[in-house]
């Protein structure tokens, strides 16, 4: 059996056929998730937001136009949310912690506070040291970047999803990528990575 | 050997760049270990963030997701149940059943409106000589106060009660017993001229 393009089950959706959005939320719920996951870090509301996103793909069915590709507009609204969530989170932090306006600083002590025994063991350090550079680098580059690595979306597509030119998607990345291997490279000479 | 732009070299590390551009570069690395290393830098870099797992959602997470939709849908179904031109019609009817309640609770509350025009008739009519002052206006209490706005027969009767003065006593009793259908046809006969000269 030929597996549907998204495009054509969400126009089933718009339509009224569950079924057609059952399929669709199998077959993003676990990139959902795993994009929340690493935006925001907590589990519960990496879900919450993935939940958020299918109701609001649900509830905007009716208004649904193919003009750009069903993932741009699905991570576009993933981005939103989880950017909202970041900067709320970061706000609660800023009343407690005293303001930062690059956001790294105050996001690194917020989202990776010392974790726990059980945490490292289960962890390792190596996975922690990857997610904590991560999460270090600014909100646009660390959308940037879990975009393009983990979700493997095309930079031209990712312009799409964060309302920017691609060469702005370019030095983006660029940012991103060279930060992380300025900050991991030392780790991994010192055989901690 | 002059190094390539990190960005370019960047770039070639993550696929950024075309074919062309690609070639190129893979050119000047044969000939740069500086370069060459950068690149290498990025390619272990690239390899050990995919040691950074995905998260599996939790098992009650689909389930999550389909009470939500059937919420949702339930409150959309409720809505189009109403409708807008239900809720338009539930509207109209209050605002109907508003100035009816408005409407009888105006006449109800203002009972002495129909003896307030009959005052006003008998004090332009010239059959009673000089005008006298409004008795609704100014018919005083005891204490030496005005009664704004009361009912002539009640105050009659009020003055009746409490001793009122002699002159104002009659003049009340006068308006109560006064005649409007009879002295209005009086008032219609008289010419214009005499009407307005009354008046």
């Amino acid at each position: 059996m030929a597996i549907e393009s998204d495009l054509d089950l969400m126009l089933r959706v718009r339509e009224g056929d569950a079924a057609s959005f059952e399929i669709l939320l199998r077959r993003y719920r676990l990139p959902l998730v795993s994009y929340f996951r690493r935006m925001v870090r907590d589990q519960g509301l990496a879900e919450d937001l993935a939940q958020e996103v299918f109701l609001r793909v649900y509830k905007s069915r009716e208004r649904y136009q193919p003009e750009a590709r069903f993932t741009t507009w699905l991570y576009r609204i993933a981005t939103n949310l989880a950017l909202n969530a970041i900067r709320d989170r970061r706000d609660e932090v800023s009343d407690t912690a005293g303001d930062d306006s690059e956001g790294g600083p105050v996001l690194e002590r917020f989202v990776d506070p010392q974790p726990t025994v059980e945490q490292r063991l289960m962890q390792g350090d190596r996975e922690r040291l990857i997610r904590q550079a991560v999460e270090a680098l600014p909100e646009n580059q660390r959308a940037a970047v879990i975009l393009h690595k983990y979700q493997e979306v095309d930079y031209r597509q990712i312009a799409g999803i964060l309302s920017v030119s691609e060469s702005a998607v370019k030095s983006l990345l660029f940012r991103a990528y060279e930060t992380l291997r300025v900050r991991l490279e030392p780790l991994r000479r010192e055989g901690r990575i | 050997m002059k190094c390539l732009e990190t960005e370019k070299l960047i770039s070639y590390a993550y696929r950024l760049t075309d074919e062309l551009a690609a070639s190129q570069v893979r050119a000047h690395l044969a000939e740069c270990p500086r370069c060459r290393e950068i690149v290498q830098q990025h390619a272990r870099l690239d390899a050990l963030l995919d040691e950074w797992k995905a998260a599996e959602p939790t098992p009650r997470f689909d389930a999550r997701v389909r009470q939500a939709v059937e919420a949702q849908q339930a409150r959309r179904d409720a809505r189009s149940f109403w409708g807008w031109d239900g809720a338009r019609g539930l509207a109209l009817a209050a605002l109907g059943v508003l100035i009816v309640a408005g409407a009888l609770w105006i006449t109800l509350s203002h009972p002495w409106d129909s003896s307030s025009s009959r005052v006003a008739t008998r004090q332009h009519h010239p059959m009673h000589g000089p005008q006298t002052p409004p008795e609704t206006a100014k018919i005083p209490s005891p204490d030496g106060t005005a009664y704004p706005g009361v009912n002539s027969a009640q105050a009659v009767r009020e003055l009746n009660l409490t001793g009122a003065s002699s002159n104002e006593d009659k003049d009340a009793l006068a308006l109560e017993d006064y005649d409007l259908a009879a002295n209005f046809d009086l008032l219609s006969e008289l010419p214009k001229g005499q009407a307005r000269v009354a008046n």
